[in-house]
């Protein structure tokens, strides 16, 4: 059974069906008229931290214990007796600038220009969590055994049947409510009614959710799972398929640097490395078999770009590397064509990560550190391969890493961001010996005492842990959680 | 998790799985959760007795919601409410009746048990004597049941050795009722919360424990709420007041307020002279407990308390609501008189929103307080009543001599009575003292020294059920009939959505194969076939007492809801209703007593070498020690495992930061592994423990403390040491 879609005509009239003797008929909700949409209101006075709207929405949705479409925060602060502690609950914002739908890279996110409502189709997606890192709330999250991501999608087929929201009806004490909001006006005020402590600012999506705040509530207060830092997913097969496509563009680049003093072997591996790292990204995907429809959206997505320009580039090297074992004409045009899809691929690859949700991805750094990682291998390979020259080169290039990286954890442990300084202490805490290894490794590396055959299997596992290391020590931009959220299991 | 390559290649995304479908009463919701049929029942979880449907399809609970047209929760329930289901498909459900061969259990027929049941229990009787048997119950029954059970044991078996787990929980208020009262029995109801202009909420964290009353709470807008409570609870933050009394001060509180109600003649002397005794002793006791002598026992200031007082003077309809802050307590029955007091001082009782009221905390702790047959004769009627045994006898065709003339042990002396080795065979049902009894060890010891253990449960294993020599299963909640009463008397009606698991019984069918085992079925139970018989035997030993059933029938709770007894006959309306609105209470000369109650420091100070006081409670997502709870997945998600809240400045002291893993230390025992919640909603010196947990157990903590007149353990205070774990 698929989803019916909204097929609501406009004078649909809202109140709830009730169908006991007790009615508890809400106020009438009109359809949403022009310049409107629906949104949810929540009201912090009123929540008691029950918890029933997570049960009835898992309930509602049928979801496996691991994810939960609607979450209840817990904040607290002052001094005993003053103490004070409130709960935050919520599900999808539905903002006026999703940022899961503007990087969709297959147009599975659609935004109902009829209600608001920020939908998103199983069917379409291929899985690749992109939405996941790019929400500030952590609203859709990966269903593991479908191999899609889930959200909230205000149960609009409830809603078009006048009836409301799982959340809605279960709260004991009408805490959650949806209602409409003129979408000019509350783009005018930046959402500021959006805003609570523990929540990211509400106008970087345009969170539509309207929030009741407890009078004089405490600015200061500290979302319950403030101090559980705990290491992000690794995405192995994106470590490798960063780590292996700089690998083959560097490799390209310095080819096309050497001129006729190129080795032709290098040819072969840096393609050979393009072509591995193709594979290891289908392992990302919950629905590999859906791989192609990834470049749909390069209008809008930089992860369609980054699929299209390594797609681009795996045929431009592979036809360049012929050429140079061949030694044909046309290998000029195609080295170019290679460097040229491969370089765009890269700066892709960085844009996908500089997303303000993921505050310690979301600078230029991320860019440069993908770049050197290109440089060190690339140039390795083709020393390796037999042009010493690039030896020097090799060292220089991951001195400039290791710098960056150092540079990196310096500058986010004096960060003004909550989440950036969460990062650094990852780093410098249960990391600390990654963090030793990575650095170590690059040192080794930069010795230009080191023979580049020897150099380049070392670079590429401190590149490999370097990425490792790029994923786990993010802390993402999320809604406070409670005490025990994000530990793990009994 | 396994998956098909179909699902590894993305080609099946499980769309049946997740889509949704359009259920005729509720509306679209998950296909998988749309039923054939939803079957009416009530929550078995705790005492306010929230009105559910649970939704069955091919024969499996696939959901549950909220009736809208219960009076008590109006279509809501609480997250255990709301995923109850969950509890009847676990895999933990005891499915076979399991006896104990060389240290192991095996599974045995049903008939193979009950013989060796009775076998056993008789053998041990003949040995040591009739009350060489014990049983311990429970709040988890449904009335017919406990009526069924009480007979069972009481006539049947011969032993008054008999108490429930609602002893760790009510007793101190059915005692304090009783004194205060001449009777048990809640006198006020839930709408009080809403219609009262002063709500004062003492050790009671509903909003964690019960919930569904904060509705009642939230309708209650002109109202002032005063919440007591050391710790800053989710309810304390609903409070207009809170008023943060060191542990175990509220009597000083509760003397003091009546010290002021008297001083600034507050008191209604009418209604005093008229309708209470005691007055001239308790005047001149409370004399001493002026302010500012209760400003240093509670640690709140005089101005605090002589506005609290004021308020309360000055309300028309103060209503005072607590669980278990009073009642786990060595003065709980004396907490409750003070209570008590306060409300009869100033007549303020038995009319809308005036009430002292406890809230209960098992689904059916009522219907076991008045038909169990334990601490009481069915009715609320006396042991020592001569009257009142020869009524029962009468009706029940027995000779008078078979029913004891006073109440065997208490819970408690069970334990120590097994302790002795007086006590040699138990028979536990539908409860987990390995969990919920303080003092493990002890506990321990007096299990050892028993010749025979049955555990009667809907779940195995469990700690207690690992200890049994036969465990019998049971059929739970969602899978059997009857009754339950909440705690504002009102009566609702209790249905079987599903069967039981594997060979499973109700409990009332446990109970009628035993008697017949005996040969006494048709002696205790003529002509029963099921627990509307029981029932029905119970409306007429009902009748005429306070707790008259007899005008309640099935088809009334089946057609017209639940009903709040009193409720003699269908004239009755179904209106709230209210006990003692006329003045007259359920002493001899009707009148209600006023008791001048001490206060006495707790019994365990703090020292050097256990420098915090332990508090102890519970956390919404689970329901006492987590038999059914803990099988349910999103619940168990979100309350993992129990933690320690510690104030920063005491955190800071130790040396212990956020989510460290801490050992507490009492003189009884230790609990190791704790995460350490360090927060400002304790007190410095105080420490809170839920004690949901086996794992993490606070009954290795407490101490065998009891209340003299109630029997009710002193769970909430305790001395202990907190260490970082090794």
């Amino acid at each position: 059974m698929s989803l019916p879609l909204l097929g609501r005509t406009a004078d649909a009239s809202f109140c709830r069906v009730t169908t006991g003797g007790a009615a508890v008929a809400e106020p009438a909700l009109r359809a949403p008229g022009a310049g409107e949409q629906y949104r949810f209101h929540f009201d912090m006075t009123k929540c008691i931290g029950c918890k029933c709207c997570e049960v009835a929405c898992s309930e509602q949705n049928n979801n496996p214990v691991e994810i939960q479409w609607r979450r209840v925060g817990e904040l607290e602060g002052g001094i005993y007796p003053l103490a004070e502690r409130f709960h935050l609950s919520m599900g999808c914002n539905h903002c006026l600038e999703p940022a899961c739908l503007i990087g969709c890279p297959v147009d599975a996110y659609s935004k109902d220009l009829s209600n608001g409502i920020v939908l998103h189709s199983a069917e379409i997606c291929i899985g690749c969590q992109y939405c996941t890192w790019n929400c500030p709330y952590g609203v859709p999250q990966f269903n593991e055994e479908r191999g899609v991501v889930g959200k909230c999608d205000m149960c609009h087929n409830r809603l078009s049947e006048g009836r409301s929201p799982a959340c809605v009806s279960a709260c004991p004490q009408e805490a959650i409510e949806i209602e409409l909001v003129n979408i000019a006006e509350w783009r005018a005020t930046g959402a500021f009614a959006g805003n609570a402590p523990g929540l990211p600012p509400a106008e970087h999506t345009m969170s539509t959710t309207r929030i009741t705040l407890p009078e004089g509530i405490n600015q200061t207060l500290k979302k319950a799972d403030y101090h559980r830092v705990r290491p992000e997913h690794p995405h192995w097969p994106l470590v490798f398929l960063l780590v292996l496509t700089q690998m083959a563009v560097g490799g390209f680049v310095t080819l096309l640097a050497l001129g006729s003093a190129a080795p032709k072997l290098a040819f072969l591996l840096a393609t050979a490395a393009g072509h591995a790292a193709l594979g290891f990204s289908l392992l990302h995907l919950g629905r590999p078999a859906h791989a192609p429809r990834a470049m749909k959206m390069w209008r809008r997505s930089w992860l369609s770009r980054e699929v299209l320009f390594f797609t681009l580039f795996a045929g431009a090297s592979a036809a360049a590397a012929s050429a140079a074992w061949f030694g044909s004409g046309l290998l000029l045009p195609l080295h170019l064509a290679a460097v040229v899809t491969g370089l765009a691929g890269v700066v892709a690859s960085a844009y996908i990560y500089m997303v303000p949700a993921r505050p310690a991805w979301n600078t230029m750094r991320t860019l440069a550190e993908f770049v050197l990682t290109g440089a060190v291998l690339g140039l390795l390979t083709v020393a390796a391969c037999g042009a010493n020259e690039t030896r020097l080169w090799a060292s220089a290039a991951a001195v400039a890493q290791a710098a960056l990286f150092a540079g990196k954890v310096v500058s986010m442990r004096r960060a003004y961001e909550f989440e950036l300084r969460q990062s650094a202490r990852l780093l410098e805490r249960p990391l600390r010996r990654h963090t030793a290894w990575r650095l170590g490794l690059l040192l080794l590396v930069a010795a230009p005492v080191i023979p580049a055959w020897i150099a380049l299997p070392v670079a590429l596992g401190g590149e490999i842990l370097g990425r490792y290391l790029f994923f786990v020590s993010v802390v993402p931009r999320n809604m406070a959680l409670s005490f025990f959220s994000g530990s793990e299991a009994a | 998790m396994k998956k098909s390559w179909k699902q590894m290649l993305g080609l099946d995304i499980l769309a049946d799985k997740y889509s949704y479908a359009n259920d005729a009463e509720y509306g679209y919701t998950s296909a998988e959760k749309v039923p054939e049929r939803w079957v009416s029942t009530t929550c078995g979880y705790c005492s306010v007795g929230c009105g559910m449907k649970v939704g069955v399809r091919d024969g499996r609970a696939v959901a549950v919601r909220g009736d809208e047209s219960h009076p008590v929760n109006m279509g809501k329930l609480c997250p255990k409410g709301l995923s109850e289901h969950h509890t009847l498909q676990a895999k933990s459900r005891a499915r076979y009746p399991l006896l104990k061969r060389g240290g192991r259990l095996e599974r045995v027929t049903w008939d193979n048990a009950l013989e060796t049941m009775v076998g056993r229990f008789g053998e041990i009787q003949r040995k040591y004597g009739a009350q060489s048997l014990g049983v311990l119950s429970t709040g988890q029954l449904v009335t017919e049941e406990f009526y069924a059970l009480g007979k069972l044991v009481q006539l049947g078996f011969g032993t008054s050795n008999y108490d429930g787990n609602t002893t760790l929980c009510m007793a101190s208020a059915v005692s304090g009722y009783k004194r205060s009262f001449g009777s048990d029995g809640p006198p006020g109801a839930y709408d009080d919360l809403a219609q009262a202009d002063l709500v004062v909420l003492i050790g009671a964290n509903i909003a964690d424990n019960h919930p569904i009353l904060c509705q009642r709470l939230a309708e209650n807008t002109g109202g002032t709420v005063i919440v007591v409570d050391p710790r800053v609870t989710k309810t304390a933050m609903l409070a207009d007041i809170h008023l943060p009394v060191k542990p175990r001060s509220d009597i000083a509180l509760l003397n003091g307020i009546a010290h002021v109600l008297i001083e600034e003649g507050m008191v209604d002397t009418a209604y005093v002279e008229a309708h209470t005794t005691g007055f001239a002793e308790l005047k001149a006791h409370l004399a001493k407990y002026t302010p500012a002598r209760v400003a240093e026992i509670t640690g709140l200031s005089e101005s605090q308390i002589v506005l609290v007082a004021r308020k309360f003077g000055q309300a028309r309809a103060p209503f005072v609501g607590w669980t278990m802050g009073v009642n786990h307590s060595t003065q709980g029955a004396e907490t409750v008189n003070a209570i008590c007091n306060l409300s009869l001082l100033t007549g303020k009782l038995g009319h809308a929103g005036a009430s002292p009221f406890s809230i209960t905390g098992q689904c059916n702790a009522m219907g076991s307080r008045e038909a169990s047959f334990s601490s009481a004769l069915p009715g609320y009627r006396k042991f020592e009543d001569g009257d009142h045994r020869a009524e029962l006898a009468a009706m029940w065709n027995v000779p008078v001599e078979e029913i004891p003339s006073k109440r065997g042990h208490a819970y408690p002396d069970v334990i120590e009575a097994m302790v002795k080795k007086q006590i040699r065979g138990l028979w536990i049902i539908a409860t987990n003292p390995l969990v919920s009894f303080p003092n493990y060890d002890v506990l321990m010891q007096a299990l050892g020294n028993l010749e025979f253990l049955v555990v009667q449960d809907g779940f195995h294993p469990t700690p207690t059920t690992e200890q049994a020599d036969l465990v019998l299963p049971a059929a739970i909640w969602g899978e059997k009939e009857g009754t339950y009463t909440n705690s504002e008397r009102r009566v609702s009606k209790v249905n079987a959505a599903v069967a039981p698991p594997g060979e499973a019984l109700p409990d009332f069918e446990i109970f009628m194969r035993t008697a017949g085992q005996m040969g006494l079925r048709e002696k205790l139970f003529p002509g029963w076939t099921g627990p509307a018989d029981a029932f029905a035997e119970w409306r007429r030993v009902s009748k005429g007492r306070l707790c008259d059933y007899s005008g309640i029938t099935y088809a009334l709770l089946e057609t017209r809801g639940p009903v709040q007894w009193p409720h003699t006959s269908d004239e009755h309306g179904l209106e709230t209703r209210r006990l003692y609105s006329d003045g007259q209470f359920e002493y001899a000369d009707g009148k209600a007593k006023l008791f001048p109650i001490e206060w006495k420091p707790e019994p365990e100070p703090v020292n050097g070498r256990y420098p915090f006081i332990l508090n102890t409670g519970r956390t919404v997502e689970h329901w006492h020690t987590r038999t059914k709870t803990g099988a349910v997945a999103m619940l168990e998600r979100m309350s993992p495992r129990a933690w320690l809240e510690m104030n920063p400045s005491d955190a800071e002291g130790l040396g212990l930061e956020m989510h460290d893993r801490v050992t507490i230390v009492s003189r009884r025992g230790a609990v190791s592994g704790v995460e350490l919640r360090v927060t400002s909603i304790v007190a410095p010196g105080q420490v809170f423990l839920p004690f949901h947990f086996f794992e993490y157990n606070s009954n290795r903590l407490t101490m065998s403390a009891f209340d003299p007149i109630s029997r009710e353990p002193n769970f909430k205070q305790c001395a202990v040491r907190v260490e970082r774990s090794v």
